[in-house]
């Protein structure tokens, strides 16, 4: 038995010192290996300081005119995949876009550091720090999380926003998203998209920390939402800079286990509001778009045909003809 | 992209389906004359998993065998990613129908998915303690997997419509490790076993878990050899 467990023991410390040499050509959780780095590690990547964090931002067109703020989805997603809306600057529109907190390129932060609240007060930092008057209208362009977090902020301050469109909210409030997800997040055990995202959890783990490996797991997930067959109608890959893992931890565990409801004061935001809805989406489609319209008071509904949950992506010629009428209606 | 990850999250945290996983043997029921084993299981290990594996016996006083393994996710492109194994297990000590045991391997494992292809070297170690019977047996196990070297090597399309910069090549320190702990069973008859294992995967940080935090198996061990 003394033999045996003394070549267990040889076998178990030859394992430990190869991997004690197995420092090789690069290191998995190096600063811009795997993924981009940050604005707070890239100097040159346009960023604004605002409500104690450093958060990618860019802007179009002139800052006198009436400002949309683009609210990105996720949570952790970014708004690369909807810089074609800059083409409303060419109608004089002032476009604005951000990352939001430990999303995209924006700073990362701990776990526990995240709340409704603060993505709200960040979004008043934001509008804060791009106006130029208090006359100066602000809209609203909320895409998926984005569009929940346009109804968080305009159920938050009713008065604050001209206009919001809502282009597929995953929900106004946990029974939504609830019932949302249901519809969109079938599993097929046996398909290649679903194991896909579960086997490389042996290659790669991340600790707590670790946000280059966690955001790169979960960017390597990507492919499942445009699977062969998915119920979000997602034609293909769409563009995104970098996913930020904890952020969108934090908010699971949020709705979770605290919930959420943004439509408790919805009926106070008087405005026209446009939703938008991928005629492809089959876990959205018209019938929810109209139970989320249905919490506020003066609602257009506008299908875009043939597409699915990115059509700012896919279709932007089509959203841009509903959106623009829209804004211009205000003028 | 982004809603559907938020509910796979949102699944995973409330504890999704589990199947089957393991690569066990009853050692109260092993003889020297049975030299080679054969083992096919199936189950959940980081995905739906199907595997087969052989077994030899070296003639040594204490059970001592030599293990190759290969395990496939399930799925349409079949060889894109697969985990095999090659080691030992063998029966350190015996008290009575109490035994324990332990097993060491190298893994080569590999991945692919429309962004990456991953290949990656690592060593998994397992402890197995309990009470068997010629008939039966139970089981607890803890073990360790460890990915030490992992090759990357990006598609265009993680280039075009993610980072242009990214870094292939193969890339350290240890990307990976997880625990795993659990209780394992089994029911041999003639030169068969049936076997089923389950238990928790915890990070190697022992902080967090990977998406489904659990494993799960059923075996079929074939002994084969003179009588």
């Amino acid at each position: 038995m003394n033999r045996t467990f003394a070549v267990f023991l040889l076998g178990m410390s030859l394992l430990v010192s190869c991997e004690q040499e197995a420092i090789s050509s690069g290191k998995a959780t190096a600063v811009g290996a795997l993924v981009p780095r940050t604005v707070d590690e890239d100097p040159d990547l346009p960023s604004i300081f605002v409500n104690g964090a450093w958060l990618h931002a860019q802007t179009f067109g002139d800052p006198a005119d009436p400002m949309i703020v683009f609210l990105h989805g996720g949570p952790g997603g970014d708004y690369r995949n909807a810089l074609r809306a800059a083409q409303l600057a060419d109608d004089d529109y002032f476009l604005v876009f951000y990352d939001q907190r430990g999303s995209g390129l924006s700073q990362r932060f701990e776990e526990h550091t995240y709340s409704i609240q603060l993505m709200l007060d960040d979004l008043n930092a934001v509008i804060h720090h791009y106006r130029t008057t208090d006359e100066q209208p602000i809209f609203l362009f909320g895409h998926s999380w984005g569009a929940m977090l346009a109804a968080a902020y305009i159920n938050t301050y009713p008065d604050r926003i001209a206009g919001v469109v809502f282009a597929e909210a995953g929900g106004f409030n946990k029974q939504l998203l609830d019932e949302y997800g249901a519809m969109s997040r079938k599993l097929t055990v046996l398909s290649e998209a679903t194991n896909d995202i579960f086997f490389y959890d042996q290659f790669l783990t991340g600790k707590e920390n670790e946000h280059e490996i966690l955001d790169y797991k979960l960017a390597l997930q990507s492919p499942y939402s445009y699977a062969e067959g998915n119920d979000e109608g997602v034609e293909g890959p769409s563009p995104f800079w970098r996913y930020g893992a904890v952020v969108l931890t934090s908010f699971v565990d949020i709705a979770e286990n605290k919930g959420f409801d943004f439509t408790t004061q919805l009926h106070q935001y008087t405005p026209p509001a446009l939703f938008l809805y991928g005629s492809n989406n089959r876990a959205y489609g018209r019938a929810f778009a109209e139970k989320e319209a249905a919490f506020l008071s003066n609602t257009t509904l506008v299908e875009i045909a043939d597409t699915g949950h990115e059509m700012i992506w896919f279709k932007w010629p089509q959203v841009y003809e509903a959106v623009l009428p829209y804004f211009n209606s205000f003028q | 992209m982004k809603t559907i990850l938020f509910y796979i999250l949102l699944l995973c945290s409330l504890g999704a389906p589990i199947v089957a996983l393991s690569q066990t043997i009853n050692w109260g029921a092993t003889t020297q004359q049975r030299q080679h084993l054969l083992h096919l299981h199936a189950g959940w290990d980081y995905g739906l998993n199907y595997g087969l594996a052989y077994a030899h016996r070296l003639p040594t006083p204490m059970p001592i065998f030599l293990n190759i393994a290969v395990s496939a996710p399930f799925g349409s492109t079949v060889p894109d990613d697969f985990k095999t194994k090659v080691g030992g297990q063998a029966r350190l000590y015996q008290l009575g129908r109490l035994y324990l045991g332990a097993s060491i391997f190298g893994i080569y494992r590999r991945f692919e998915n429309p962004l990456v292809r991953l290949q990656n070297f690592g060593s998994e170690f397992n402890i197995e303690m309990g009470y068997y019977h010629r008939r039966w047996f139970v089981a607890g196990a803890f073990g360790f997997d460890k990915a030490i070297v992992t090759h990357y090597k990006h598609t265009q399309t993680y280039r075009e419509f993610l980072y242009a910069g990214v870094q292939d090549g193969w890339q350290g320190p240890p990307s990976g490790g997880n625990f795993h702990y659990g209780l394992q069973t089994g029911y041999s008859f003639g030169r068969n076993d049936l076997t089923l294992s389950l238990g928790r995967v915890k990070r190697e940080d022992w902080q967090g878990t990977p998406l489904v935090p659990f494993y799960a198996g059923v075996g079929y061990n074939v002994k084969l050899g003179n009588n």
